[in-house]
């Protein structure tokens, strides 16, 4: 930490390790989308993947989903989880030393996935590819960041554990479990290993993993996220503390069984696909409770929307979470997987959470944390954060129905038959039928990415000293 | 009824406020508004799936339903139309209390049907099936909706326009919703004897 750096430094707080993450958030977003754009790009058109085996489909695909997911969405976490079990605990990160060896060691794993992904190094476990020596230290840090955490909440100077934290810890505990037991392999050399486990039962351990990954990862963690910063900014309590411990349990002890419904119609025995179908089913509740909690707490601040579009980011992913997290139940369904599985509903679905959802949350957090962490009273440019919020939406919109349209049309015409029997449809021509939605989604994963290189400039702009805070003069017309 | 449906297309802001000054009795028979409009999309799709067909551009063989298969799921697509307006209205009703609106059932089902004007309209199209072209209109057409929506909303409830923008939002998230439960509806009804019957081309 630099001379220049040390006026930023909170006399109780360590916010050097928020600030880090903070930043490695945007950045890593902006990485990891334009990956994603660039490989919606190839599958519209298949010239991109430049006949190279680095820049081929199947080997960037994992680096979009893994830099997207562990690299943005893990950083924004940490940064998160940092910040709000110090301000809610009241009391300083444990250890500094500790708390910066997860920093360089999460920034170490995501530049060595970066290393080995396009190399065609892979355990070939969706949302686990990264090799054994990498898992192993994926495994020392989130050991070190539970450590961590839970010794700041020891330490507490509070009597009460805030609800917050109690996502963060679930999030944090289910995902070292997951992790650990998944990656379980026998190691041929320093780059190959084979998984522990054969046959299903690898599959129902990778699912297992898989859609946990979702549900704590990717809805825990952030519903977290969602309990400190939608409150805080929307300077309200939250609606009901008694249904934020209700359905905070409620999903916890749901969202575990949840993962047959990826192996619908496969070796996986019927019972286990119907009791995963039953269990996606029921976690509807618990998952809307966190949507009906937060638009609720939103929904007193009203008269605060002229002027603050970070509300905007906050009120928005909670309509995609609800709507993300109705349709994945729906799509748990047997009868309706048969249609949609192996569609592109599926990466419709996916991104209705993942855009809406998880990127638009935090993008929110984003925006209230870094002016506080940068010791000014708000983000450089109100105005930018105003077009950041259209592109995002209007990106995400895109994203979604094009899929949609996609998928439904694929599942459809996939399982058309004429009246003699014969399949109406040859496979390509479900191909050709695809490609302008290929195209929208290019567009709509474009226009958001754009939104990220926008936000990128005004936290630049916000962390210079030397650089006056825009007058929001134009933010009331700008509504 | 026709006036609404020119008012909102070409100037909604002041059609909008015309029909936020109806009496309650003329505005509740706006409530039969979304029953005569949704007959567009179901005829022009009946229409366009078993007299014109469509291609899907590698054979060039024209695929078509059979006119008893056409008709079945027409008369299925006009109820879903129907239907989806009724339950997007009655939540508008529900939800107005929060906002702090006065509000009826048949408010909001007016509301619902009003605001998908450009959807029926456009839902002409089916009288030739073209899938680019009916993706790109579909596109404008639910863009426009969702304009008039959070331009509607706050005129018709009379609240002010933050608010409205956060009710707007909410009811968008409804919509959401009601688009996925007539995605999966759709898939059952395939599975339990609507599904499609082609001719042999």
């Amino acid at each position: 930490m630099n001379e220049l750096n040390s006026e930023l430094e909170h006399p109780v707080y360590n916010y050097k390790v928020v600030r880090q993450f903070a930043i490695m958030t945007v950045v890593w977003g902006i990485v990891g989308m334009l990956v994603g754009v660039f490989i919606a790009a190839q599958l519209a058109w298949p010239a991109l993947n430049l006949d190279l085996p680095w820049t081929s489909f199947g080997r960037l695909r994992p680096l979009h989903t893994n830099a997207v997911i562990f690299a943005f969405g893990g950083s924004a976490l940490f940064a998160t989880s940092y910040y709000v079990v110090q301000r809610t605990c009241q009391v300083r990160l444990i250890s500094d030393r500790l708390a910066a060896f997860t920093f360089w060691g999460w920034q170490a794993v995501i530049v060595a996935a970066a290393v080995t992904l396009p190399l065609g190094l892979t355990s070939s476990k969706e949302y686990a590819e990264l090799e054994w020596p990498i898992d192993i230290l994926i495994a020392i840090v989130w050991v070190s960041y539970a450590v961590v955490f839970f010794g700041t909440i020891t330490k507490r100077k509070t009597s009460h554990i805030y609800v917050a934290n109690w996502f963060f810890g679930a999030f944090i505990v289910t995902v070292a479990v997951l992790h650990i037991i998944n990656s379980a392999s026998m190691p041929v050399d320093m780059t190959k290993s084979y998984s522990a486990y054969a046959g299903t039962v690898d599959a129902m351990v990778q699912w297992w993993y898989g859609h946990n990954a979702v549900g704590f990862f990717l809805t825990a963690g952030f519903l977290g996220i969602m309990y400190y910063f939608v409150p805080k900014q929307a300077d309200r309590p939250i609606y009901s503390y008694r249904l934020s411990i209700v359905h905070f349990w409620a999903l916890v002890a749901v969202y575990i069984w949840a993962g047959p419904h990826h192996l619908h119609y496969t070796a996986l025995p019927d019972w286990a696909q119907s009791l995963g179908m039953v269990m996606s089913i029921i976690l509807l509740a618990p998952s809307w409770g966190g949507m009906i909690n937060g638009i609720m707490t939103l929904s007193g601040a009203w008269h605060k929307l002229r002027d603050d579009p970070i509300l905007r980011f906050l009120v928005v992913s909670l309509s995609f979470y609800g709507m993300s997290t109705f349709e994945g139940p729906m799509m748990a369904i047997k009868t309706v997987n048969a249609l949609s599985h192996y569609t592109d509903w599926t990466i419709g679905h996916v991104h209705s959470g993942a855009l809406g959802w998880v990127a638009m949350i935090t993008i929110g957090s984003l925006y209230h944390l870094i002016p506080v962490l940068y010791n000014r009273e708000r983000m450089y440019s109100i105005g930018l954060i105003n077009v950041h919020f259209w592109m995002s939406t209007i990106g995400t919109v895109l994203y979604i129905a094009s899929m949609w349209v996609n998928g439904i049309m694929q599942g459809l015409m996939w399982r058309a038959y004429n009246q003699d029997g014969t399949l109406t449809y040859a496979f390509v021509e479900g191909v050709a039928a695809s490609y302008p939605g290929y195209v929208v989604r290019v567009l709509g994963g474009a226009i958001f990415l754009g939104g990220m290189l926008i936000m990128a400039y005004n936290v630049y702009m916000t962390t210079r000293r030397d650089v006056p805070v825009q007058i929001p003069a134009t933010s009331a017309s700008a509504a | 009824m026709i006036q609404h449906t020119i008012g909102l297309l070409f100037r909604p802001r002041t059609q909008w406020h015309i029909v936020a000054k109806l009496p309650e009795k003329s505005r509740n028979v706006l409530v039969l508004y979304p029953c005569i409009l949704a007959l567009f999309p179901a005829i022009a799709w009946y229409f366009g799936t078993s007299k014109v067909g469509w291609t899907t551009g590698l054979q060039g063989n024209v695929v078509r339903l059979t006119t008893e298969s056409a008709f079945q799921i027409s008369v299925l697509f006009y109820l879903v139309m129907v239907g989806s307006v009724a339950i997007i209205g009655y939540f508008i009703h529900w939800m107005s209390r929060t906002y702090g609106a006065q509000s009826t059932v048949a408010k909001g089902i007016v509301i619902a049907g009003l605001t998908a004007t450009p959807l029926f309209i456009t839902g002409l199209v089916g009288f030739y099936p073209t899938l680019w072209l009916d993706l790109l209109i579909g596109v404008v057409a639910i863009s426009w909706s969702v304009y008039l929506m959070y331009l509607g909303i706050p005129i018709m409830m009379k609240i002010p326009e933050e608010r409205g923008f956060l009710f707007s939002s909410a009811v968008l998230a409804i919509a959401m919703v009601v688009l996925v439960s007539i995605m999966v509806v759709s898939i059952l009804a395939w599975d339990y004897g609507a599904a499609p019957a082609f001719t042999d081309g």
